[in-house]
């Protein structure tokens, strides 16, 4: 619709420009603003009525003809004018007849605007364009009756609807055929172009407040809207089936709860509700229609203007209020909102000065067309508002999600580890259960053993076994060992031991510290290792000194066991073997990938050298 | 050494035990037990002078033995006798007030000379035990959580190098010769680690239970 409003006025502003070029090529359209005119409910034209006078067109009945109501007869006479070529078509072209018309041609009906008794066709807003029949035309001296009933503009609810008749143009079709369509776009279709795309917004709005019940500006407003395009039916809607007196204050009412729509919209944008109001306008809608009627269909135009004063200066009041509270809050719609508001101000105030005839009718529909653009502004900024929103939900919705997944993720992480922890914890339980049940068990008996029998070697057998339980126990229950500690334990055990047996001990180990850690298994055999070499020294070398000396590297630890003793006798050196523990000793650093070498030789002691790997 | 309980629940041991402190305190009277609800009977009945308890029993563990007689007797001495080697099992005792602690399996000579030993005042320290020690006051040293009336027990400097010597595999004579002390001395700062031990777990294991509530203050 608006490219063809665009268009319009490109063609209108083109056909100008043309005209002007062309230096008015073809007869300009005969302009007939004087006419006979005779009121009453004829037939015909009255021919020899005395009431017959002379009237100005365009001619309005409130001024011309105060408080009349009903039929109008004009009587116009006119020539063919000059240059008109005979094949083109002729029209009649009315701007505005209000209410309706009929018109009779050399005393030949040519045209009806509808039906001429109430319920009346309403052609008020429609421009009419009526085709001269050629046949019927004479060259000169033609009559044209035009037969008008309206309504008294006291009878009406706005001037726009009171009766009266433009000036009236004789011309060629095809000239009168444009003026014809740009009056009827900008009197009816662009109003009904605004009325649906306001009835659709307003729908739009209802249901964005069905699914978002908080917003409920959306819903007043949405109510605005679709209300607003229900009213615009007064101007497009011809034969509406009721007399005017009812359609008129029916009319009249359906402003009650648009504005009562818009004090809500307003108030509730800014975040504000008072019950009073609520019931204020409430009760506005009941009692409007009430004073309308009690006031009576001859005083509709005063009592609807009087409400009309009073329903605008309400809403004057709910825009400041509104602006006032924005301002404060320093919303950013505060500008945008300014400007439309303003705008709407202007349009109610010029329509009231309409309507008290301080300006003329405007050529433009400001109730049903600049209002309406005002509120598609309102709505495309409502929308605005609502996709922003939308947006910050969506992206709110997404970076929730994000965290949910990162949350989900970390629980599925804990979960992992709790499990895995939970396997080890169940682990170090069994094993501490396996411990101290041999404890119990076996070691109990082996204690039995160890101090109850008779024989040494039995006793010793059993101390040694419950010491190999011991660290087998310990072995399954460790946890690594700091090397450092592990050097400390089998200094302070191997001192002690050697000291017992008078023999002296010079052990020595790295002076740095030492931060490596020594799996509990290494930790148990290394012990054995060196309990066995402390063992063989005490028992069979016979020495009197034993030097020790650790010393840690990069990737393994060692040790070397020196005593001055007599050495292990080649001779002997398979068969002793055993009893000496070398190959159990030798057997263990192997299982921890190390090694162990003895050297010997009688005369100059034993060389233990243990490697075993961190 | 008058009169002693002998808290065992292995008959042969126990008649084992029993001989050996025969041996080592011939002047002494042997109260027996083989449970710790025996055991706790008789600490309410007899004054005691040493306790030689068994940890693991059928009815409990040893410690709690340990514990009420360190709160009932506190000049009674409590010595381990157990099977069990390892600190994780030994420290709990020590922390409760036993005074040392005697390895079943071993050579009755060698034990029969550490329990004369720990009779005189001088009682066992391993590197494993001085470790945790250690741990265990560099654990405790948090003032702002104690309230005002739980004692704050700190080890001396001395005391604290005897632990780090220790601790490092360093025997007691050795440390001796290197602090320049004599046996008796040093012997003297073990007495005392164990007895800061003691008092220090009790005012832990009471803020403990206060923390979980299960006294009023």
């Amino acid at each position: 619709m608006l490219t063809r409003a665009l268009w319009l006025l490109l063609r209108t502003g083109l056909a100008a420009w043309l005209l002007a070029a062309a230096g008015a090529a073809s007869a300009a359209p005969l302009v007939i603003s004087q006419a006979l005119t005779v009121a009453g409910d004829f037939e015909r034209f009255p021919e020899d009525a005395a009431a017959t006078r002379e009237v100005a067109l365009p001619d309005d009945w409130s001024r011309s003809r105060p408080r009349h109501d009903g039929s109008v007869w004009y009587r116009v006479g006119f020539d063919l004018p000059a240059g008109t070529p005979p094949e083109q078509l002729l029209a009649l072209y009315i701007e505005r007849v209000c209410t309706n018309f009929e018109v009779i041609l050399n005393g030949r009906r040519i045209h009806s605007g509808g039906r001429m008794a109430e319920p009346l066709t309403r052609n008020c807003h429609y421009p009419q364009l009526i085709t001269l029949p050629a046949a019927w035309l004479n060259a000169q001296g033609n009559v044209l009756d035009v037969h008008v009933k309206g309504s008294a503009v006291q009878r009406v609810a706005a001037r726009q609807r009171a009766a009266g008749l433009s000036a009236l143009q004789v011309g060629l079709q095809t000239d009168l055929a444009e003026l014809h369509a740009e009056r009827l776009f900008w009197n009816v279709q662009s109003v009904q172009a605004v009325s649906v795309t306001l009835l659709v917004l307003g729908c739009f709005m209802l249901g964005l407040f069905a699914v978002n019940r908080r917003e409920s500006a959306l819903l007043y407003f949405g109510a605005l809207l679709v209300g607003w395009a229900v009213l615009s039916l007064r101007i497009w809607w011809q034969d509406v089936p009721l007399p005017t007196a009812p359609w008129e204050m029916l009319g009249c009412t359906a402003f009650a709860p648009i504005v009562a729509f818009v004090v809500q919209f307003l108030l509730s944008h800014a975040g504000l509700r008072s019950r009073i109001i609520e019931w204020g306008l409430l009760l506005q809608c009941v009692l409007m229609p009430a004073t309308l009627v009690w006031a009576g269909p001859a005083r509709v135009f005063v009592a609807a203007n009087a409400w009309y004063s009073l329903l605008a200066l309400e809403v004057f009041a709910a825009m400041g209020l509104y602006l006032a509270v924005i301002w404060k809050q320093r919303r950013a719609d505060f500008g945008p909102m300014l400007f439309i508001l303003g705008g709407a101000a202007i349009v109610l105030l010029l329509e009231m000065a309409v309507q008290l005839q301080l300006v003329p009718l405007p050529r433009l529909q400001l109730m049903h067309f600049a209002l309406p653009l005002l509120f598609l502004a309102i709505g495309v900024r409502l929308l605005q508002v609502f996709a922003h929103a939308l947006q910050a939900a969506e992206a709110n919705r997404s970076s929730l999600e994000d965290r949910v997944k990162e949350i989900t993720a970390e629980i599925e992480r804990n979960f992992a580890q709790l499990s895995e922890l939970r396997v080890e914890q169940v682990t170090e339980k069994e094993r501490k259960r396996i411990a101290a049940d041999l404890h119990d068990d076996l070691g109990a008996k082996l204690l039995t053993i160890v101090h109850t029998s008779e024989s040494e070697r039995i006793s010793t057998l059993a101390r040694e076994a419950l010491e190999e339980m011991r660290l087998s126990v310990r072995g399954l229950t460790g946890k690594p060992v700091r090397l450092a500690d592990a050097l400390a334990d089998w200094r302070a055990e191997t001192v002690l031991r050697l000291g017992q047996a008078n023999i002296e001990a010079d052990w020595r180990g790295p002076a740095e510290e030492i931060e490596h850690l020594l799996p509990a298994r290494a930790y148990v055999q290394t012990t054995r290792i060196l309990r066995e070499a402390v063992s063989n020294i005490i028992k069979h070398s016979g020495a009197s000194h034993c030097k020790v000396r650790s010393s840690v590297g990069e990737r393994d630890f060692g040790l070397l066991v020196q005593d001055n003793g007599k050495g292990i006798p080649m001779e002997l050196d398979g068969k002793l073997d055993r009893g000496h523990g070398m190959s159990s000793m030798k057997h263990r650093a192997k299982q921890l990938q190390g090694q162990c070498l003895v050297e010997s030789g009688p005369g100059y002691g034993t060389v233990i050298r243990l490697t075993l790997p961190l | 050494m008058n009169n002693i309980l002998l808290l065992e629940d292995l008959p042969e041991i126990r008649a084992w035990m029993k001989a050996l402190v025969l041996q080592v305190f011939p002047q002494s009277l042997i109260s027996e037990a083989a449970r710790v609800h025996d055991a706790l009977e008789l600490i309410t009945a007899v004054k005691f002078d040493l306790a030689l308890v068994d940890l693991g029993l059928p009815d409990g563990s040893g410690v709690d033995v340990v514990a009420a007689l360190r709160e009932s007797q506190p000049e009674a001495q409590s010595v381990v006798v157990t099977i069990h080697d390892d600190d994780d099992h030994l420290f709990p005792a020590l922390q409760a007030g036993a005074f040392g602690y005697l390895l079943k399996e071993q050579a009755r000579d060698l034990i029969a000379e550490q329990l004369k030993r720990m009779s005189q005042g001088e009682p066992p320290l391993s590197p494993s035990i001085a470790r945790r020690v250690i741990s265990h006051f560099a654990a405790q040293t948090r003032p702002q959580e104690r309230p005002q009336n739980m004692p704050h027990v700190a080890l001396t400097d001395r005391e604290n190098e005897v632990l780090l010597r220790v601790a490092k595999g360093f025997t007691l004579p050795e440390i001796g010769v290197q602090l320049n002390l004599s046996r008796h001395t040093i012997a003297d700062y073990v007495k005392q680690i164990y007895r800061k031990l003691n008092v220090s777990s009790r005012a832990e294991a009471a803020l403990e239970a206060q923390r979980l509530g299960l006294f009023r203050r």
